[in-house]
Protein backbone atom coordinates (compact mmCIF):
# COMPACT_ATOMS: atom_id res chain seq x y z
CA UNK A 1 0.00 0.00 0.00
CA UNK A 2 1.50 3.32 -1.07
CA UNK A 3 0.49 6.39 0.90
CA UNK A 4 1.10 9.81 -0.53
CA UNK A 5 1.64 12.80 1.72
CA UNK A 6 -1.33 14.74 0.34
CA UNK A 7 -3.67 11.93 1.39
CA UNK A 8 -2.17 11.79 4.86
CA UNK A 9 -2.50 15.57 5.32
CA UNK A 10 -6.16 15.38 4.31
CA UNK A 11 -6.73 12.40 6.58
CA UNK A 12 -5.20 14.16 9.58
CA UNK A 13 -7.31 17.26 8.85
CA UNK A 14 -10.51 15.21 8.63
CA UNK A 15 -9.76 13.45 11.95
CA UNK A 16 -8.79 16.74 13.61
CA UNK A 17 -11.93 18.51 12.38
CA UNK A 18 -14.32 15.70 13.36
CA UNK A 19 -12.79 15.26 16.82
CA UNK A 20 -12.93 19.07 17.20
CA UNK A 21 -16.66 19.07 16.53
CA UNK A 22 -17.06 16.36 19.16
CA UNK A 23 -15.21 18.55 21.70
CA UNK A 24 -17.39 21.54 20.80
CA UNK A 25 -20.40 19.72 22.33
CA UNK A 26 -18.84 20.09 25.78
CA UNK A 27 -16.70 23.18 25.37
CA UNK A 28 -17.87 26.55 26.71
CA UNK A 29 -16.01 29.68 25.58
CA UNK A 30 -17.40 31.58 28.61
CA UNK A 31 -15.58 29.22 30.98
CA UNK A 32 -12.84 27.83 28.75
CA UNK A 33 -10.43 26.46 31.31
CA UNK A 34 -13.11 24.94 33.53
CA UNK A 35 -14.80 23.22 30.60
CA UNK A 36 -11.45 21.87 29.37
CA UNK A 37 -10.60 20.52 32.80
CA UNK A 38 -14.12 19.07 33.05
CA UNK A 39 -13.47 17.17 29.82
CA UNK A 40 -10.28 15.78 31.33
CA UNK A 41 -11.82 14.92 34.67
CA UNK A 42 -15.53 14.15 34.45
CA UNK A 43 -16.75 13.64 30.89
CA UNK A 44 -16.61 10.07 29.57
CA UNK A 45 -13.82 9.69 26.99
CA UNK A 46 -12.98 13.40 27.45
CA UNK A 47 -9.22 12.80 27.66
CA UNK A 48 -9.38 10.57 24.58
CA UNK A 49 -11.29 13.07 22.40
CA UNK A 50 -9.11 15.96 23.55
CA UNK A 51 -6.00 13.93 22.90
CA UNK A 52 -7.25 12.83 19.48
CA UNK A 53 -8.01 16.43 18.51
CA UNK A 54 -4.68 17.68 19.84
CA UNK A 55 -2.44 15.04 18.28
CA UNK A 56 -4.32 14.83 14.97
CA UNK A 57 -3.87 18.60 14.64
CA UNK A 58 -0.17 18.42 15.49
CA UNK A 59 0.22 15.63 12.97
CA UNK A 60 -1.72 17.63 10.39
CA UNK A 61 0.70 20.56 10.68
CA UNK A 62 3.78 18.34 10.58
CA UNK A 63 2.45 16.42 7.58
CA UNK A 64 1.60 19.71 5.88
CA UNK A 65 5.21 20.88 6.30
CA UNK A 66 6.41 17.52 4.98
CA UNK A 67 3.99 17.76 2.05
CA UNK A 68 5.35 21.20 1.14
CA UNK A 69 8.89 19.89 1.42
CA UNK A 70 8.03 17.02 -0.96
CA UNK A 71 6.31 19.28 -3.49
CA UNK A 72 8.44 22.41 -3.22
CA UNK A 73 9.95 21.91 -6.68
CA UNK A 74 6.47 21.83 -8.28
CA UNK A 75 6.32 25.61 -8.98
CA UNK A 76 9.74 25.42 -10.64
CA UNK A 77 8.32 23.07 -13.30
CA UNK A 78 4.82 24.54 -13.63
CA UNK A 79 5.01 28.03 -14.99
CA UNK A 80 1.47 28.49 -16.37
CA UNK A 81 -0.41 31.35 -14.68
CA UNK A 82 -3.23 29.06 -13.47
CA UNK A 83 -0.66 26.77 -11.86
CA UNK A 84 1.09 29.71 -10.23
CA UNK A 85 -2.20 31.00 -8.84
CA UNK A 86 -3.08 27.54 -7.55
CA UNK A 87 0.25 27.28 -5.72
CA UNK A 88 -0.09 30.72 -4.11
CA UNK A 89 -3.65 30.11 -2.89
CA UNK A 90 -2.72 26.71 -1.49
CA UNK A 91 0.46 28.07 0.13
CA UNK A 92 -1.76 30.51 2.05
CA UNK A 93 -3.33 27.56 3.86
CA UNK A 94 -0.02 27.18 5.76
CA UNK A 95 -0.41 30.35 7.88
CA UNK A 96 -4.10 29.40 8.27
CA UNK A 97 -3.09 25.98 9.58
CA UNK A 98 -0.57 27.50 11.99
CA UNK A 99 -3.19 29.94 13.25
CA UNK A 100 -5.73 27.13 13.62
CA UNK A 101 -3.29 25.25 15.83
CA UNK A 102 -2.45 28.39 17.71
CA UNK A 103 -6.10 29.25 18.43
CA UNK A 104 -6.62 25.68 19.60
CA UNK A 105 -3.71 26.12 21.97
CA UNK A 106 -5.30 29.33 23.31
CA UNK A 107 -8.76 27.78 23.69
CA UNK A 108 -7.77 25.42 26.47
CA UNK A 109 -6.98 28.65 28.37
CA UNK A 110 -4.51 27.37 30.90
CA UNK A 111 -1.68 29.69 32.02
CA UNK A 112 0.31 29.23 28.80
CA UNK A 113 -2.82 29.54 26.65
CA UNK A 114 -3.78 32.84 28.31
CA UNK A 115 -0.31 34.31 27.95
CA UNK A 116 -0.05 33.13 24.33
CA UNK A 117 -3.38 34.81 23.62
CA UNK A 118 -2.23 38.12 25.11
CA UNK A 119 1.06 37.96 23.21
CA UNK A 120 -0.75 37.34 19.92
CA UNK A 121 -3.14 40.23 20.60
CA UNK A 122 -0.28 42.61 21.39
CA UNK A 123 1.64 41.47 18.30
CA UNK A 124 -1.37 42.01 16.03
CA UNK A 125 -1.82 45.51 17.47
CA UNK A 126 1.77 46.25 16.45
CA UNK A 127 0.90 45.78 12.76
CA UNK A 128 0.82 49.28 11.23
CA UNK A 129 -2.55 50.61 10.00
CA UNK A 130 -4.41 47.28 10.02
CA UNK A 131 -3.41 46.13 13.52
CA UNK A 132 -6.63 47.16 15.25
CA UNK A 133 -8.89 45.67 12.57
CA UNK A 134 -6.85 42.44 12.45
CA UNK A 135 -7.15 42.12 16.19
CA UNK A 136 -10.92 42.72 16.10
CA UNK A 137 -11.26 40.04 13.41
CA UNK A 138 -8.94 37.42 14.86
CA UNK A 139 -8.55 37.72 18.65
CA UNK A 140 -9.76 40.79 20.63
CA UNK A 141 -9.54 38.77 23.85
CA UNK A 142 -8.98 41.81 26.12
CA UNK A 143 -12.42 43.11 25.19
CA UNK A 144 -14.38 40.04 24.16
CA UNK A 145 -12.92 37.11 26.07
CA UNK A 146 -12.13 34.18 23.81
CA UNK A 147 -15.39 34.19 21.82
CA UNK A 148 -13.65 35.40 18.69
CA UNK A 149 -10.71 33.04 19.07
CA UNK A 150 -13.26 30.22 19.20
CA UNK A 151 -15.19 31.55 16.19
CA UNK A 152 -11.97 31.86 14.17
CA UNK A 153 -10.84 28.39 15.23
CA UNK A 154 -14.03 26.90 13.77
CA UNK A 155 -13.95 29.19 10.72
CA UNK A 156 -10.41 28.01 9.94
CA UNK A 157 -11.64 24.42 9.88
CA UNK A 158 -14.02 25.35 7.09
CA UNK A 159 -11.38 27.35 5.23
CA UNK A 160 -8.74 24.63 5.45
CA UNK A 161 -11.28 22.00 4.49
CA UNK A 162 -12.58 24.16 1.65
CA UNK A 163 -9.24 25.11 0.15
CA UNK A 164 -7.66 21.73 0.87
CA UNK A 165 -10.43 19.63 -0.66
CA UNK A 166 -12.73 21.59 -2.97
CA UNK A 167 -9.91 23.67 -4.44
CA UNK A 168 -6.85 21.46 -4.10
CA UNK A 169 -8.21 17.90 -4.14
CA UNK A 170 -8.99 18.12 -7.82
CA UNK A 171 -5.51 16.65 -8.05
CA UNK A 172 -5.10 14.56 -4.90
CA UNK A 173 -7.60 12.13 -3.43
CA UNK A 174 -8.10 10.60 -0.02
CA UNK A 175 -8.59 6.87 -0.26
CA UNK A 176 -9.77 4.55 2.48
CA UNK A 177 -6.44 2.77 3.21
CA UNK A 178 -4.67 6.06 3.94
CA UNK A 179 -7.50 7.37 6.08
CA UNK A 180 -8.11 4.17 8.03
CA UNK A 181 -4.44 3.55 8.83
CA UNK A 182 -4.11 7.13 10.07
CA UNK A 183 -7.31 6.90 12.12
CA UNK A 184 -6.37 3.61 13.76
CA UNK A 185 -2.78 4.70 14.50
CA UNK A 186 -3.94 8.02 16.00
CA UNK A 187 -6.71 6.42 18.08
CA UNK A 188 -4.28 3.88 19.50
CA UNK A 189 -1.73 6.61 20.29
CA UNK A 190 -4.30 8.94 21.87
CA UNK A 191 -5.86 6.23 24.02
CA UNK A 192 -2.45 6.10 25.75
CA UNK A 193 -1.06 9.65 25.53
CA UNK A 194 -3.03 12.60 26.88
CA UNK A 195 -3.03 16.13 25.48
CA UNK A 196 -1.12 18.55 27.71
CA UNK A 197 -2.71 21.12 30.02
CA UNK A 198 -1.12 23.30 32.75
CA UNK A 199 -2.53 23.23 36.25
CA UNK A 200 -3.41 26.67 37.63
CA UNK A 201 -1.51 28.57 40.29
CA UNK A 202 2.00 27.49 39.45
CA UNK A 203 4.46 30.33 40.01
CA UNK A 204 6.72 29.31 37.14
CA UNK A 205 9.72 31.40 36.11
CA UNK A 206 9.56 30.41 32.44
CA UNK A 207 6.57 29.60 30.25
CA UNK A 208 7.22 28.00 26.89
CA UNK A 209 4.82 28.60 24.01
CA UNK A 210 3.73 25.94 21.53
CA UNK A 211 6.65 24.25 19.73
CA UNK A 212 5.99 26.07 16.45
CA UNK A 213 6.23 29.48 18.17
CA UNK A 214 9.30 28.80 20.34
CA UNK A 215 11.57 30.50 17.79
CA UNK A 216 9.44 33.65 17.77
CA UNK A 217 9.29 33.61 21.57
CA UNK A 218 13.08 33.47 21.72
CA UNK A 219 13.50 36.32 19.22
CA UNK A 220 10.99 38.49 21.12
CA UNK A 221 13.53 38.68 23.94
CA UNK A 222 15.93 40.60 21.73
CA UNK A 223 14.02 42.43 18.99
CA UNK A 224 11.03 44.80 18.96
CA UNK A 225 7.69 42.92 18.79
CA UNK A 226 6.84 44.09 15.26
CA UNK A 227 10.12 42.76 13.82
CA UNK A 228 10.34 39.56 15.86
CA UNK A 229 6.67 38.66 15.97
CA UNK A 230 5.31 39.99 12.67
CA UNK A 231 7.97 40.67 10.00
CA UNK A 232 10.28 37.74 10.69
CA UNK A 233 7.53 35.05 10.59
CA UNK A 234 6.16 36.63 7.40
CA UNK A 235 9.40 35.94 5.48
CA UNK A 236 8.83 32.23 4.65
CA UNK A 237 5.11 32.77 4.03
CA UNK A 238 5.87 35.56 1.57
CA UNK A 239 8.67 33.54 -0.06
CA UNK A 240 6.60 30.36 -0.47
CA UNK A 241 3.41 32.04 -1.71
CA UNK A 242 5.40 34.15 -4.19
CA UNK A 243 7.60 31.24 -5.28
CA UNK A 244 6.23 30.65 -8.81
CA UNK A 245 6.03 34.40 -9.54
CA UNK A 246 9.68 35.16 -8.72
CA UNK A 247 12.01 35.73 -11.72
CA UNK A 248 14.31 33.15 -10.13
CA UNK A 249 12.14 30.79 -8.03
CA UNK A 250 15.23 29.12 -6.59
CA UNK A 251 15.97 32.35 -4.71
CA UNK A 252 12.66 31.86 -2.89
CA UNK A 253 13.70 28.33 -1.99
CA UNK A 254 17.00 29.58 -0.63
CA UNK A 255 15.31 32.28 1.45
CA UNK A 256 12.85 29.73 2.87
CA UNK A 257 15.64 27.24 3.57
CA UNK A 258 17.88 29.77 5.31
CA UNK A 259 14.94 31.11 7.29
CA UNK A 260 14.11 27.52 8.28
CA UNK A 261 17.66 27.02 9.52
CA UNK A 262 17.58 30.23 11.56
CA UNK A 263 14.18 29.26 13.00
CA UNK A 264 15.40 25.78 13.84
CA UNK A 265 18.35 27.30 15.71
CA UNK A 266 16.12 29.74 17.65
CA UNK A 267 13.71 26.90 18.49
CA UNK A 268 16.60 24.80 19.77
CA UNK A 269 17.90 27.65 21.96
CA UNK A 270 14.39 28.28 23.35
CA UNK A 271 13.71 24.62 24.04
CA UNK A 272 17.00 24.22 25.92
CA UNK A 273 16.14 27.03 28.37
CA UNK B 1 -12.89 40.64 -22.11
CA UNK B 2 -16.48 40.71 -23.42
CA UNK B 3 -19.16 42.96 -21.98
CA UNK B 4 -20.89 39.94 -20.43
CA UNK B 5 -17.69 38.82 -18.72
CA UNK B 6 -17.05 42.33 -17.47
CA UNK B 7 -20.55 42.63 -16.04
CA UNK B 8 -20.28 39.19 -14.39
CA UNK B 9 -16.99 40.18 -12.79
CA UNK B 10 -18.36 43.55 -11.68
CA UNK B 11 -21.41 41.77 -10.23
CA UNK B 12 -19.22 39.39 -8.20
CA UNK B 13 -17.17 42.28 -6.85
CA UNK B 14 -20.32 44.21 -6.00
CA UNK B 15 -21.75 41.26 -4.05
CA UNK B 16 -18.40 40.73 -2.32
CA UNK B 17 -17.96 44.37 -1.33
CA UNK B 18 -21.65 44.68 -0.49
CA UNK B 19 -21.25 41.84 2.01
CA UNK B 20 -17.88 43.03 3.28
CA UNK B 21 -19.19 46.27 4.75
CA UNK B 22 -21.97 44.71 6.88
CA UNK B 23 -19.47 42.04 8.02
CA UNK B 24 -16.82 44.65 8.83
CA UNK B 25 -19.28 46.84 10.77
CA UNK B 26 -20.67 43.85 12.68
CA UNK B 27 -17.24 42.69 13.76
CA UNK B 28 -15.60 46.06 14.43
CA UNK B 29 -18.32 47.33 16.78
CA UNK B 30 -17.02 47.39 20.34
CA UNK B 31 -19.79 47.16 22.90
CA UNK B 32 -19.30 49.41 25.92
CA UNK B 33 -18.38 47.46 28.95
CA UNK B 34 -17.75 49.13 32.33
CA UNK B 35 -14.39 48.57 34.03
CA UNK B 36 -14.15 45.39 36.07
CA UNK B 37 -14.45 46.18 39.78
CA UNK B 38 -12.98 43.73 42.22
CA UNK B 39 -13.75 43.88 45.91
CA UNK B 40 -11.12 42.66 48.30
CA UNK B 41 -12.70 41.96 51.67
CA UNK B 42 -9.51 41.74 53.62
CA UNK B 43 -7.68 44.38 55.65
CA UNK B 44 -3.95 44.72 55.03
CA UNK B 45 -1.35 46.26 57.32
CA UNK B 46 1.52 48.31 55.85
CA UNK B 47 4.07 45.92 54.37
CA UNK B 48 1.47 43.21 53.65
CA UNK B 49 0.33 42.33 50.16
CA UNK B 50 -2.24 40.25 48.34
CA UNK B 51 -1.68 38.49 45.03
CA UNK B 52 -4.73 38.36 42.79
CA UNK B 53 -4.90 36.87 39.28
CA UNK B 54 -4.81 40.22 37.48
CA UNK B 55 -3.05 42.47 39.99
CA UNK B 56 -1.02 42.66 43.17
CA UNK B 57 -2.27 44.82 46.03
CA UNK B 58 0.34 46.23 48.40
CA UNK B 59 -0.46 48.16 51.57
CA UNK B 60 2.11 50.88 52.15
CA UNK B 61 2.44 53.59 54.79
CA UNK B 62 1.09 56.01 52.16
CA UNK B 63 -1.94 53.87 51.34
CA UNK B 64 -2.83 50.93 49.09
CA UNK B 65 -1.07 50.36 45.75
CA UNK B 66 -2.54 48.08 43.07
CA UNK B 67 -0.07 46.96 40.39
CA UNK B 68 -1.38 45.23 37.25
CA UNK B 69 0.20 41.83 36.61
CA UNK B 70 -0.04 42.27 32.83
CA UNK B 71 3.48 42.59 31.43
CA UNK B 72 3.83 45.81 29.43
CA UNK B 73 5.81 43.94 26.76
CA UNK B 74 3.19 41.54 25.38
CA UNK B 75 0.64 41.05 28.14
CA UNK B 76 1.74 37.85 29.93
CA UNK B 77 0.92 37.51 33.64
CA UNK B 78 4.03 38.38 35.67
CA UNK B 79 4.86 36.34 38.78
CA UNK B 80 5.88 37.89 42.10
CA UNK B 81 9.04 36.61 43.73
CA UNK B 82 8.89 37.60 47.37
CA UNK B 83 12.55 36.99 48.15
CA UNK B 84 13.82 39.67 45.79
CA UNK B 85 10.56 41.70 45.85
CA UNK B 86 10.43 41.62 42.08
CA UNK B 87 7.95 40.67 39.37
CA UNK B 88 9.33 38.33 36.70
CA UNK B 89 7.60 37.76 33.37
CA UNK B 90 7.68 34.01 32.53
CA UNK B 91 7.39 34.64 28.78
CA UNK B 92 10.33 36.89 27.93
CA UNK B 93 11.95 37.46 31.33
CA UNK B 94 11.22 41.17 31.91
CA UNK B 95 11.76 42.23 35.54
CA UNK B 96 9.99 44.88 37.62
CA UNK B 97 10.26 46.19 41.18
CA UNK B 98 7.45 45.33 43.60
CA UNK B 99 5.76 48.69 42.88
CA UNK B 100 5.79 48.05 39.12
CA UNK B 101 8.87 50.07 38.17
CA UNK B 102 10.75 48.54 35.23
CA UNK B 103 14.15 46.94 35.93
CA UNK B 104 15.23 44.96 32.85
CA UNK B 105 14.11 42.92 29.85
CA UNK B 106 12.21 43.70 26.66
CA UNK B 107 9.18 45.38 28.33
CA UNK B 108 10.87 48.83 28.75
CA UNK B 109 7.81 50.29 30.54
CA UNK B 110 6.58 50.17 34.15
CA UNK B 111 3.65 47.90 35.03
CA UNK B 112 0.30 49.73 35.04
CA UNK B 113 -1.04 51.00 38.33
CA UNK B 114 -4.73 50.39 38.87
CA UNK B 115 -7.27 52.57 40.66
CA UNK B 116 -7.75 51.37 44.21
CA UNK B 117 -9.66 52.81 47.15
CA UNK B 118 -10.40 51.52 50.63
CA UNK B 119 -13.91 50.19 51.23
CA UNK B 120 -16.03 52.09 53.72
CA UNK B 121 -15.25 51.04 57.26
CA UNK B 122 -11.67 50.16 56.30
CA UNK B 123 -12.48 46.45 55.84
CA UNK B 124 -11.01 45.95 52.41
CA UNK B 125 -10.47 47.58 49.02
CA UNK B 126 -12.11 48.21 45.67
CA UNK B 127 -9.81 47.78 42.65
CA UNK B 128 -10.81 48.91 39.17
CA UNK B 129 -9.41 47.25 36.05
CA UNK B 130 -10.14 49.17 32.84
CA UNK B 131 -11.28 47.03 29.87
CA UNK B 132 -8.50 46.37 27.42
CA UNK B 133 -5.93 46.41 30.22
CA UNK B 134 -6.94 43.06 31.70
Amino acid sequence: MKLNTGELVTGALVISALSGFVLAYQYEPATPFISTVAMEATIPFGPFWRSLHFWASQLFLLLLFFHIYKTISWPLDHQRTTHKRHWTVIALTVPMAIFALFTGYVLRYDATGQDACMIAEHLLLKVPLMGHALNRFLIAASDEGINRVYAVHILLTFLLWGFGTWYHLKRVTLKWPAFMSLLIALCAFCALIEAPIDLPGQNVALIKGPWFFLGVQELLRYLPPFIAGVLYPMIPIAAITALPWLPKPRVGLWITGLWGLSYGYLTLVASLR
Amino acid sequence: MTRRQLLTKAGKWAVGLGLFFPLYSFIMKKRYRPPIQIQIKEALKPGQFLMEKEFALFQTTKGPLAVSRRCTHLGCIVNYHETGKIFLCPCHQSKFHWDGRYISGPAKKDLYRLKVRPLEGGKGFLVEIPRGKA
